[in-house]
């Protein structure tokens, strides 16, 4: 098959009141929500700010709708009430951009807790990076309900086992929950301000480290929108590996998260047996690339260097090795009836409020949304390849099993073929041009936990200008939310772990 | 489902000890498993090449020396790819606490000058 020649989908500029009903319009004919972003033009030559309104198309197509936002009135109508998806991108550009959405229900802080100064927009261009500013005065104010008998539960931000911070607070009736707050954005580092003024091909380690876990997905999502931008044309053999350290990553997360869910309800034997198959996978990541984690290979033009041939000659054994084992332990769980009991019923998500707050990955796949970038528009060698999507229908916490088991025997299959039919030679170009000063693209990839958006626009003399990622965690911690209620506190452990989501690449 | 019982039982014999003897013995590391950068003074030609590319800033070469902040470097291996002459060696050294910050600091006297 011929390799998609990359084109940069073309900007519609919009009325700031006409971007929530053109955005709703787009889906309504099918295009599903990728995200909102805020931007200071001041930099590439604009006088004010401005927010972009991004979906996908069924046709692989992307709507790109930008408004205009004046700099003395920053505001403009929120799309929120129009399209929920955009709910924490429209807080998120806020509070970093001081890009008000009028008419949003949420006027809390997101991102910037209560302690950074009121006015203080770190992602504007004329605040300067690596400065602390004063502390702020204001209180947190959760949101609560009150009436007789109802009680808050705040959990967190740090927790009994060794986890990320994240600050939980129910608000509970008896064992059972009404309504579950999730504060986040405790880690906020500010990669993303890190990475302005950087050569644009450069932030490859800054990127894939937002998280510890989908390294490879999102340094794939930045190295696209990259290669984009710069009209480079990554070699064959380079294509043929990012699927297959993308499936890696894949495989070592469902493995570990079946075993995380497994944890959830103190289920220790299939929490042993799956923890040791994750390590052998780690084990064969590090033997591959030299990191456990796939850290440092995948950038720009390719890969940083080649598979070690030790590490990718050992490779098919150890695969064939996990593929019987993972298939026992899952089988274990299933035919335990203490565990299903707890697994059924448990967390559950109807796919309207899956589509209507733009989950992604497992969690919208789990209640029989058919959505996996792999599929729906394919990267690196994917559009070579037979990606079957799997989805369930309940939308519960065995549902979510369910799909990591058959998507890591999925993933299997597909590492066995890459490794049968990966094509010899250069694994990395140069980068090809450098761009106009205001050029953007997007780039995407399907994580382990759903797609990772990566909005890029170059500055002068091939820089970075502004850099967003929009991880599948941050898209799906309110479906987290929507569905805790009604379960019992004690079931909040294995709902979360459910979704497995990550806190450092939410937060940024 | 007896099938499953001997399946229990048959599979860990079979398995048999999967955990290692670490900390006692080596963590048994593949030959590609990145550890912190260790310079080679005698093949170093002081052309500071893994100062610019370390993404992280942690190398510096002042005067005759050389210097790499463990507690900056983030295991990438960009500097021993960038070296001309293959003076940075990325061996299997992980175990990095230490008590101090001040030691997470490598200095190394360079044979030959910039």
């Amino acid at each position: 098959m011929a390799e998609r020649t990359p084109t940069i989908d073309a900007i519609d500029h919009v009325p700031a009141d006409a971007l929530g009903p053109r955005l709703a319009g787009e889906l309504a004919t099918g295009a599903r929500f990728v995200m909102l972003v805020g931007l200071d033009e001041r930099s590439v030559g604009g006088d004010g700010l401005a927010v972009e309104a991004v979906a996908a198309r069924p046709d692989g197509s992307l709507a790109r709708l930008r408004a205009a936002v004046p700099l003395d009135a920053a505001s403009y109508p929120s799309v929120t009430p129009l399209v929920p998806a955009a709910h924490w991108d429209e807080r998120e550009a806020r509070d970093l951009l001081g890009i008000v959405p009028v008419g949003h229900p949420d006027p809390r802080r997101l991102v910037l807790h209560e302690r950074w100064p009121r006015g203080y927009h770190p992602l504007r261009k004329d605040v300067p990076a690596g400065v602390r500013p004063p502390e702020g005065e204001r209180r947190f104010v959760p949101f609560e309900v009150h009436g007789e008998g109802v009680y808050q539960l705040p959990v967190g931000p740090i927790h009994a086992g060794v986890i990320e911070p994240g600050h939980f607070r129910f608000s509970a009736m008896g064992e059972r929950v009404l309504h579950l707050d999730a504060r986040l954005f405790f880690v906020h580092r500010g990669l993303e301000k890190l990475a302005e003024g950087r050569a644009l091909g450069a932030a490859a380690p800054l990127v894939e480290r937002a998280c510890g876990v989908c390294g490879v997905t999102h340094g794939l999502a930045y190295a696209q929108a990259v290669e984009m931008l710069t009209g480079t044309g990554v070699p064959p053999r380079a294509r043929w590996a990012r699927v297959l350290l993308a499936e890696l990553e894949r495989l070592y997360n469902h493995v570990g998260d079946l075993g995380n869910i497994c944890a959830g309800i103190g289920f220790t034997s299939g929490v042993s047996r799956l923890g040791w198959l994750k390590e052998r996978l780690l084990r064969a990541n590090d033997a591959l690339t030299g990191h456990r984690y796939l850290a440092g290979i995948v950038v720009p033009g390719g890969l940083a260097f080649e598979l070690d041939p030790a590490g990718l000659a050992a490779l098919p054994s150890t695969l064939e090795a996990v593929g019987p084992e993972l298939a026992a332990a899952v089988r274990a769980v299933v035919r335990s009836e203490g565990v299903m009991s707890r697994l059924h019923g448990t967390g559950v998500v109807p796919a309207e409020t899956a589509a209507a707050l733009g989950a992604l990955g497992v969690s919208a796949r789990a209640t029989g949304l058919r959505v996996d970038l792999r599929h729906d528009a394919p990267y690196a060698a994917y559009d070579e390849l037979e990606v079957g999507v799997v989805t369930a229908a309940a939308g519960d916490v065995a549902a979510r099993f369910h799909v990591r088991a058959q998507e890591a025997q999925a993933s299997l299959r597909l590492l066995a073929e890459v490794l049968g039919r990966m094509p010899a030679g250069p694994v990395t170009v140069p980068l090809a041009t450098v761009p106009e000063p205001g050029a953007s693209a997007l780039g995407a990839a399907e994580g382990p936990r759903g797609a990772s958006w990566l909005w890029l626009r170059a500055g002068d003399g091939g820089t970075i200008d502004r850099l967003r990622l929009r991880s599948a965690s941050f898209a799906n911690w309110p479906v987290v939310a929507a569905a805790v209620p009604g379960n019992l506190v004690p079931d909040f452990p294995l709902i979360n772990k459910s979704f497995e989501l990550c806190y450092a690449c939410t937060d940024r | 489902m007896p099938l499953d019982v001997f399946d229990r039982i048959l599979r860990p014999l079979r398995r048999g000890t999967v955990t290692s003897r670490y900390p006692d013995a080596g963590p048994d590391l593949p030959p590609a498993a990145r550890g912190i950068p260790e310079l080679d003074v005698d093949r170093c030609d002081a052309t500071a090449a893994c100062v610019d590319a370390c993404p992280t800033g942690a190398i510096r070469v002042a005067g005759s020396t050389w210097s790499l902040d463990v507690g900056a470097c983030i295991l990438c291996g960009a500097c021993a790819r960038a070296c001309p002459p293959g003076a940075i060696r990325i061996g299997g050294r992980i175990e990095l606490a230490v008590r101090d910050r001040e030691d997470l600091l490598v200095v190394r006297a360079l044979r030959r000058t910039p």
